[in-house]
C-alpha cells in the first residue's frame, strides 16, 4: 500500500513559508555579521572544536616515566577487537624487569570502528582513545599508525604517561 | 576389576588403579596440577580432592587406590570449596602477570581460577619475590615466581629423561626451582618439561611471545624428524606452523617427543619453500607454474624412455615420502615406464642405528623401514653403486630424485646434487630451496613438493607400526603430493576441484594491496 498526499488547498500558498523562511535567514546572517563572537558555527579549519577527553578518538599509546612504551604485547587489545585492526609483533626485551614488550604495533585506522573495546581490554593502561578526531590524510599509507604515530606524535608533545607503574606496584607489595 | 561409583555413576575399572586414573578413564572431569600420567605420583598440589563415602576427611585421588565398592565425588560443596581455597594458597605469591606470561589461554591456574575462582584475595601479607627470566639452558625460561612447585619438572629429569637438572631449592615460600650451578637443562628432552608444567613457569625460548595460543589451531600429526614416528600436535595459524607438542601413544612415544623433532616444523614455513616450478640450469631459472613444470617434465620423461628406452631414466628415493606415495611413483616407474632404475638415496647409512634408549633415533627420516618396504614389495634390487656407474658412463640421461624435504638431516645435500646432474636431465622434486643446484649444468625441473602437514597417508616407523595422518594447513598452494605429480607425469589431468590452482592460490586483498599507491 503507498499513500500518496494530495496537495490540498493550504500547500498551494507555498509563498508565504518561503517568505518567513528567508527572513529568518536574513535575520541571522545580519546578526551574525554584527556579532560574530555569539556565532553557533565555527570557521572550520581555521578554527577547531575541542572534545573532551572521554572522547572515543585518535588512539593514544602510553607510555612509563622514563618515557618508554607502556604496552607489554599481550594481545588483549588485539584479540578484543572486533574490526581485527591492530596487529602487534612482540618480542623479549633486554630489560628482564619488562620481559615482553612490542617491536611493532599497527593500527588500521580505516578499518577501526572507534569502539574503544582495545582501550577496554587493556590491563595497563597502555592503550587510550583520545580526543583528537582529525583522521584526514592524502596518502592511504598514512593511515596505518605505527609506534611513532600512535605514542609519540607531536601533538601528545613527548607521550602520556600511563596510570600503571610497575615500580610502583612492585613497591606496594603486588 | 573393582566395581566403583564416580558422581553417582557405576563403572569398573582396572585392579590398583588410583581413583584419578578411574575419573580420566571414565572422563570425569577432575582438576589436578601435580600428577601427570606419565610420571610418578607426588601428592603435593593437593587439588585432586574427592570425598568418599565411609571417610572422614577428604582424600587426594591421585595417591588413593580404588576399592571394590567406593562411592566416590568431587562434585559436592564440601569439595568445591577445599578446592577453592586450595587454589587461592597456589595463588598467595602467584604474580598474575597473564598479560605477559607465554602460557595464558593454555593455563591450569587460569582455567581453574575461572571455575572455582576465590575472586577476593584475602591475603593482607606482601607476595613474596623471586628470580623472573631465569636461563635454565639452551631451550627453557624460568619464572620462579609463577612457578607452583608441582615438581613435575624435577620428577621429568629424574625419572624420564634420568638427567637431574633441575631441583627444588630453598625451604617454605621460598622454594625455587632451579639448576646446579654450571649444570644447565641441556638434554635433548628438556622441552617437556615446557609441555608439563600446568603453569607458566617454563617457556619454551623458541615459541615465547611469537604467537598467542588461542590464535593458533591444532592439528594431529606424526612427527618427521627421525624413524621412531612420535605423535604429535602441531598448532599453525595462516602465517604457518609455530610449534610441535607431543600428543600420547603409548606405543609409540608416551606422553613425550625429544626437542630435535620439535624443530621439524622450521622447514615447513614458506621462507624455507620451493612455491612455484623452476625450469632452468645453472642458475637461470624461468619460473612456471608447478602444473607447468610437473607436465613438460613428464613430457621428457615419457620422451626419453621412447627414444632410448627404459634403462635411461632413473629414479632415486629418499625416506621422507608417504608409503601411498611410494607405491604410486614405483607403479608408474615399473609398470608405464617399465624402469627398475629405482634407487634408494640414504642419508646417514653409519648412524641408521643409533638410538639414545628413550625417543631419538639415528636415522632421520621418519619412513626408511616404508620405502624399503616398498622396494622389496615391487622386487626392486637396483644397488648405488649402479646408479654410479650409469650416471658416469652417461647411460641414464633423466634422472627423478624425490628429495628430502627436511634437507637440514641430509649432510650430504650439496655433494649428491652434483653426482645426480651428471646426467643430462634432473627432475627434482623437493619442498624446500636448495642452494646447491644453482651450480649444476643438467637441465633441471624443480618441482614444488607438499609437506607432511599438508598431506594424508601413512608412514611406518621403526617398530614396523603403520601411522596414518591426515592434512592440517596448506602452506604451499601450487606443491603437490608425490602421487598428484605422478598423475601429471603419465599426462593425465588432476581433480582442480580439488585443489586450489591459481597461482600463489591467495585471494589479494586489493584494496589494502594497493594502499599508498594513491
Ligand atoms: S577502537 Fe575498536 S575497532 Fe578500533 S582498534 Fe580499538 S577495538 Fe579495534
Ligand atoms: S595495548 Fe594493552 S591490551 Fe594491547 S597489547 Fe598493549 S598492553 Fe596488551
Ligand atoms: S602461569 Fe597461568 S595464571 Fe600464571 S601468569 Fe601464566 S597464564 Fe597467568
Ligand atoms: S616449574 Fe612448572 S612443572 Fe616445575 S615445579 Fe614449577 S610449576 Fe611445576
Ligand atoms: S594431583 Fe593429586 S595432589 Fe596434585
Amino acid at each position: 500500500m503507498s499513500l500518496v498526499k494530495r496537495p490540498t488547498a493550504s500547500a498551494e500558498w507555498f509563498l508565504p513559508g518561503i517568505l518567513a523562511g528567508m527572513w529568518f535567514t536574513l535575520r541571522k546572517m545580519v546578526f551574525n555579521i554584527f556579532h560574530q563572537s555569539k556565532m553557533e558555527t565555527l570557521n572550520y579549519p581555521e578554527q577547531k572544536y575541542e572534545y573532551g577527553p572521554r572522547f572515543k578518538g585518535n588512539h593514544v599509546l602510553t607510555v612509563k616515566k622514563d618515557g618508554s612504551i607502556r604496552c607489554t604485547a599481550c594481545m588483549l587489545c588485539a584479540t578484543n577487537c572486533p574490526a581485527q585492526c591492530i596487529k602487534i609483533t612482540a618480542a623479549e626485551s633486554t630489560d628482564p624487569t619488562v620481559e615482553k614488550y612490542p617491536i611493532a604495533y599497527e593500527i588500521d585506522v580505516l578499518r577501526c570502528v572507534f569502539c574503544g573495546f582495545c582501550e577496554e581490554a587493556c590491563p595497563v593502561d597502555a592503550i587510550r582513545m583520545g580526543p583528537e578526531w582529525q583522521t584526514a590524510a592524502l596518502n592511504g599509507s598514512k593511515f596505518t599508525y605505527d609506534i611513532q604515530q600512535l605514542a609519540y606524535r607531536p601533538q601528545l608533545k613527548g607521550g602520556i604517561v600511563s596510570v600503571l607503574d610497575d615500580h610502583e606496584r612492585h613497591g606496594a607489595g603486588i | 576389576m573393582p566395581k566403583i561409583k564416580i558422581n553417582g555413576n557405576e563403572v569398573e575399572v582396572p585392579q590398583g588403579s588410583t581413583i584419578i586414573q578411574a575419573f580420566k578413564a571414565t572422563g570425569v572431569e577432575i582438576c589436578h596440577y601435580c600428577w601427570h600420567p606419565g610420571l610418578s605420583v607426588a601428592g603435593v598440589c593437593r587439588l585432586c580432592m574427592v570425598q568418599i563415602e565411609g571417610m572422614p576427611k577428604l582424600q587426594i585421588a591421585c595417591n588413593t587406590e580404588v576399592k571394590e565398592g567406593m562411592v566416590i565425588n568431587n562434585t559436592s560443596d564440601v569439595v568445591k570449596e577445599t578446592v577453592r581455597w586450595g587454589l587461592d594458597f597456589h595463588l598467595i605469591n602467584h604474580p598474575l602477570d597473564c598479560p605477559i606470561c607465554d602460557q595464558a589461554g593454555e593455563c591450569g591456574l587460569q582455567d581453574q581460577y575461572m571455575k572455582f575462582g576465590q575472586y577476593d584475595p584475602e591475603m593482607a601479607e606482601n607476595k613474596v619475590k623471586k628470580h623472573k627470566v631465569v636461563d635454565l639452558g639452551p631451550t627453557v625460561v624460568l619464572d620462579s615466581e609463577r612457578c607452583i612447585l608441582c615438581s613435575r619438572c624435577v620428577r621429568f629429569t629424574d625419572e624420564v629423561s634420568k638427567t637431574n637438572e633441575l631441583g627444588i631449592f630453598n625451604r617454605g615460600d621460598r622454594c625455587e626451582i632451579g639448576t646446579v650451578a654450571g649444570k644447565p637443562l641441556a638434554n635433548n628432552y628438556s622441552l617437556n618439561t615446557v609441555d608439563i608444567c600446568p603453569v607458566g613457569a617454563l617457556t619454551s625460548k623458541d615459541f615465547r611471545f611469537r604467537q598467542r595460543v588461542w590464535y593458533l589451531k591444532e592439528a594431529d600429526s606424526i612427527c618427521p624428524g627421525c624413524s621412531t614416528g612420535c605423535n604429535v600436535k602441531v598448532n599453525y595459524n595462516e602465517e604457518g606452523l609455530w610449534r610441535i607438542r607431543p600428543r600420547e601413544n603409548k606405543e609409540v612415544n608416551g606422553h613425550w617427543m625429544c626437542d630435535v623433532g620439535r624443530d621439524s616444523y622450521k622447514f615447513v614455513n614458506l621462507k624455507n619453500r620451493l612455491v612455484a616450478g623452476k625450469v632452468g640450469q645453472r642458475g637461470s631459472w624461468q619460473e612456471v607454474t608447478a602444473t607447468d613444470a610437473a607436465r613438460s617434465a613428464g613430457l621428457k620423461l615419457r620422451e626419453t624412455v621412447a627414444q632410448h628406452g627404459p634403462d635411461s631414466v632413473a629414479l632415486v628415493v629418499t625416506g621422507q615420502y608417504t608409503n601411498e606415495e611410494y607405491h604410486r611413483l614405483f607403479t608408474f616407474f615399473t609398470v608405464n615406464l617399465e624402469s627398475n632404475n629405482i634407487f634408494h638415496w640414504m642419508n646417514n647409512p653409519e648412524t641408521t642405528k643409533d638410538f639414545d634408549g628413550l625417543l631419538f633415533r639415528g636415522d632421520r627420516n621418519p619412513n626408511t623401514k616404508g620405502v624399503v618396504d616398498a622396494l622389496g614389495s615391487f622386487a626392486l634390487k637396483a644397488k648405488w653403486e649402479d646408479l654410479q656407474s650409469q650416471l658416469s658412463s652417461r647411460k641414464i640421461k633423466v634422472v627423478v630424485v624425490a628429495g628430502p624435504e627436511n634437507q637440514a638431516v641430509f649432510p650430504d645435500m650439496t655433494e649428491k646434487i652434483t653426482f645426480f646432474a651428471q646426467a643430462e636431465s634432473m627432475i627434482w622434486l623437493t619442498a624446500g630451496q636448495s642452494e646447491a643446484l644453482n651450480q649444476t649444468g643438467a637441465e633441471t625441473w624443480q618441482i614444488p613438493l607438499k609437506t607432511y602437514i599438508e598431506k594424508s597417508g601413512s608412514f611406518t616407523n621403526v617398530q614396523g607400526k603403520v601411522q596414518t595422518f591426515k592434512v592440517g594447513t596448506t602452506i604451499v598452494a601450487q606443491a603437490f603430493t608425490l602421487s598428484e605429480v605422478v598423475e601429471l607425469f603419465s599426462g593425465q589431468e588432476l581433480n582442480w576441484n580439488l585443489r586450489p590452482h591459481s597461482l600463489g592460490g591467495v585471494k589479494t586483498n586489493y584494496s589494502i594491496a594497493n594502499r599508498g599507491a594513491l
